[in-house]
């Protein structure tokens, strides 16, 4: 009898086991701040009949990339992933291995622009849901400039008389991360994408021009010039330095993205901060903002409950899901429609997204950055690190770029004739 | 009595799979994934010695002899200075000088620190604007030496170094006192009714009597150099920087193997390519280690 009764709540635990986990659809992620939003959905989700229970877990991002694959290829994964953009070979192998499902025609993308779905499309299928759009430029203490007199640049020789004024008056002007490669990458690349501008960055896709153009040799002298503004020992500093010091108005400018706004307002509530795009040599010349997805959504081939992922894809797709994300994160959602917070500076960040993206660009989300050696990890990264401590010039930074990409980008090689 | 294996198997079995699975399968995969092209998922590619080739001649060269370039500098300044200061140290504790104990206790605090506390406490330490030393340096009228320790490619390497050191120099203050203490002391007692001086003490008696354990404490140092990653990881990160003046083989296998920064391409056989190389270049030195403790407990 007892024997019996023991069986009888084993099977009972079991099947209750099996039932608590079947609506059960986990999350893999390497943003730790977007927790609440998926406790936020999955409440709105329940409030729709929508029996959902959404397990997300969060990892560190240097090591979720290779925590996600190896799960993904023993058959472990989650159900959803959030997947870096496209061109990118990361991403690229999971959807050439099958670990990606292709969602096109099951999620309603009327949300979104297609400059946004083109970084997660592949052979003309969508794979995930552009969640965040990124735009990066110079963020500026408004406060600071107004105590100078000082308005937004319009020309680069504009950007440095401004510093040179605050130098002037013992006012730091820009404080740079250099001790983080990236950050000095994407100093570069939005730059770039304003002095440069996008029919250069064209060209140089196309093999109409390289990296030894003036134009590019020019580029990376303004930059080594910029560095006389920049705080003392700026090489040695990372960006968690930077956002202290640009919270605590230390600095009046840095280089940086929309998504550093959450901290300085969580460290310095009273903080006034502005945004300009990079001005462009001359008034005659339009600027730009470097804008991405950061990333997407997408449904894996190890999903135990694919039709329940989907539901939760879908309202992934909604402004409404839009709204729930960047009210929590204050990061740009990837759809149009969605009520953001009102604030004047996201609004414009915002508007910036929609109306003065760059179409073409050099760093994350480009060709450039899809093999190795990479525009990004093997030539900016350690080339602006090289250049402002003045262990190389610009055209010896130049030439760096010229012989890395010219080892594989075919329309380089064709043009140096290799 | 003879011990038949048999009956001994079932002792050693649980040992012996573990170790199999943990260190002889990921050492041989890695062994065979060194000849193929493979980003992770999807078909290997066999290339042969194509990874070996890139590594050595091609082009990471430039990246693979600089990072070795780096960790034989490492190794030659952690014998110096970690071995030569827990020397000295542990010669002053074995004096039985007062509050011996206390000492004793704050050389080894540092090493029970973990590596990625070691690397924040440090990179406040040395933040060029706020950071303790530069600000003590300026205290004390020295604000000409202070430097953004991290971000010189002069000091950059040289400060990891120290880091490191200051970590690790309690664990051979310990194992020196330990060779020290066993010393017999009669040797010290001739040598002072002699009249020796405490000098010719430590350099006539302690120093060769503890030159074994120097032996084998410089093989485990060369181990330890050419496996190093935290430390450099913790300070500089995986792009080892600034831009690679700091490049460990640690952190060149962690980059081709894994990706460095956003999306770039990887490719695990040409991490496995590095990984492999460093075995062959630590693997000699290990049998040598063998055969030092071997023959030290045959005595």
């Amino acid at each position: 009898m007892k024997k019996f009764v023991l069986m009888v709540l084993l099977f009972l635990f079991v099947f209750s086991l099996t039932i608590a986990q079947s609506n059960v659809v986990s999350i893999w992620s390497w943003r730790t701040q977007d927790q609440e939003v998926w406790q936020k959905v999955e409440k709105v989700l329940n409030e729709r009949g929508i029996n959902v229970k959404i397990d997300f877990r969060a990892f560190i991002p240097t090591e979720y990339d290779s925590k996600m694959l190896i799960a993904l290829q023993s058959g472990t994964g989650p159900d959803i992933v959030y997947s870096r953009r496209l061109p990118g070979g990361r991403t690229k192998n999971l959807i050439d291995a099958g670990l990606l499902v292709p969602i096109t025609d099951k999620v309603d993308f009327s949300h979104f622009s297609p400059s946004v779905l083109n970084f997660i499309k592949d052979n003309d299928e969508v794979y995930g849901v552009p969640f965040a759009v990124q735009v990066v430029g110079i963020f500026y203490n408004k406060d600071i400039y107004d105590k100078y007199g000082l308005k937004e640049p319009e020309t680069w020789d504009e950007l440095v008389e401004n510093a040179r004024i605050l130098k002037k008056n013992g006012v730091t002007p820009f404080f740079i991360p250099g001790k983080e490669a990236w950050a000095l990458a994407m100093q570069h690349a939005m730059c770039g994408v304003s002095v440069l501008g996008p029919e250069w960055i064209e060209k140089l896709e196309k093999g109409e021009t390289d990296f030894m153009d003036p134009k590019w040799i020019d580029l990376n002298r303004r930059l080594n010039e910029l560095k006389q503004f920049y705080q003392d020992g700026f090489l040695a500093n990372s960006t968690d330095d930077m956002n202290a010091a640009f919270a605590f108005e230390q600095a009046a400018m840095v280089f940086y993205g929309i998504w550093g706004l959450q901290q300085w307002r969580n460290l310095n509530p009273e903080i006034n901060v502005g945004y300009f795009m990079v001005p462009p040599v001359s008034k005659d010349q339009k600027p730009y903002a470097y804008v991405y997805m950061d990333g997407a959504l997408a449904l894996t081939s190890n999903s135990k409950n694919p039709e329940l992922a989907l539901e939760v894809l879908k309202f992934a797709a909604t402004p409404e899901f839009g709204t729930i994300f960047s009210n929590i994160t204050f990061n740009i959602p990837g759809m149009m429609g969605a009520t953001t917070p009102d604030d004047p500076l996201f609004r414009e960040a915002v508007e910036v997204a929609e109306k003065h993206a760059s179409p073409k660009v050099y760093w994350v989300g480009s060709i450039f950055v899809t093999q190795k050696p990479s525009l990004y990890d093997d030539v900016l990264a350690p080339g602006m690190q090289e250049m402002y401590a003045g262990k190389i010039t610009p055209e010896e930074f130049a030439k760096k770029a010229q012989d890395a990409l010219s080892q594989w980008f075919e329309p380089l090689k064709k043009r140096l004739g290799k | 009595m003879r011990v038949k294996y048999r009956k001994l198997l079932p002792f050693i079995l649980p040992a012996l799979l573990i170790y199999m699975t943990f260190i002889i399968y990921p050492f041989a995969y890695s062994f065979f994934l060194s000849f193929f092209s493979w980003n992770g998922v999807g078909e290997k590619i066999f290339v042969g010695i194509k990874n070996f080739k890139e590594m050595l001649f091609g082009n990471y060269s430039k990246e693979f002899f600089n990072a070795l370039g780096h960790n034989i500098y490492i190794f030659i300044m952690l014998t110096i200075f970690e071995l030569g200061l827990g020397f000295v140290i542990a010669t002053l504790l074995a004096t039985n000088i007062k509050g011996r104990r206390v000492f004793q206790t704050i050389a080894y605090l540092p090493n029970i620190i973990s590596m990625v506390l070691v690397g924040f406490i440090w990179s406040m330490m040395l933040n060029p604007q706020w950071g303790l030393i530069n600000q003590f340096l300026r205290t004390i009228g020295l604000g000409f030496l202070a430097k953004p320790w991290l971000g010189d490619p002069n000091t950059a390497l040289n400060t990891i170094i120290f880091v490191n050191i200051w970590r690790n120099v309690g664990f051979y203050v310990l194992v020196m006192l330990a060779a020290i203490i066993d010393i017999p002391p009669e040797l010290f007692e001739a040598a002072y009714m002699d009249g020796a001086s405490n000098w010719k003490v430590v350099w006539r008696i302690i120093f060769p009597l503890t030159v074994p354990t120097f032996q084998t404490l410089v093989v485990l140092l060369f181990i330890w150099s050419f496996n190093i990653f935290d430390v450099v990881y913790a300070l500089e990160g995986v792009q080892a920087g600034p831009f690679r003046s700091t490049d460990v083989l640690g952190t060149l296998f962690y980059r081709t193997a894994f990706g460095g920064l956003g999306s770039a391409a990887t490719d695990l056989g040409l991490g496995a390519a590095v990984a492999v190389l460093i075995f062959m270049m630590v693997i000699p030195l290990s049998l040598l280690y063998v055969f030092l403790v071997e023959r030290r407990s045959k005595r």
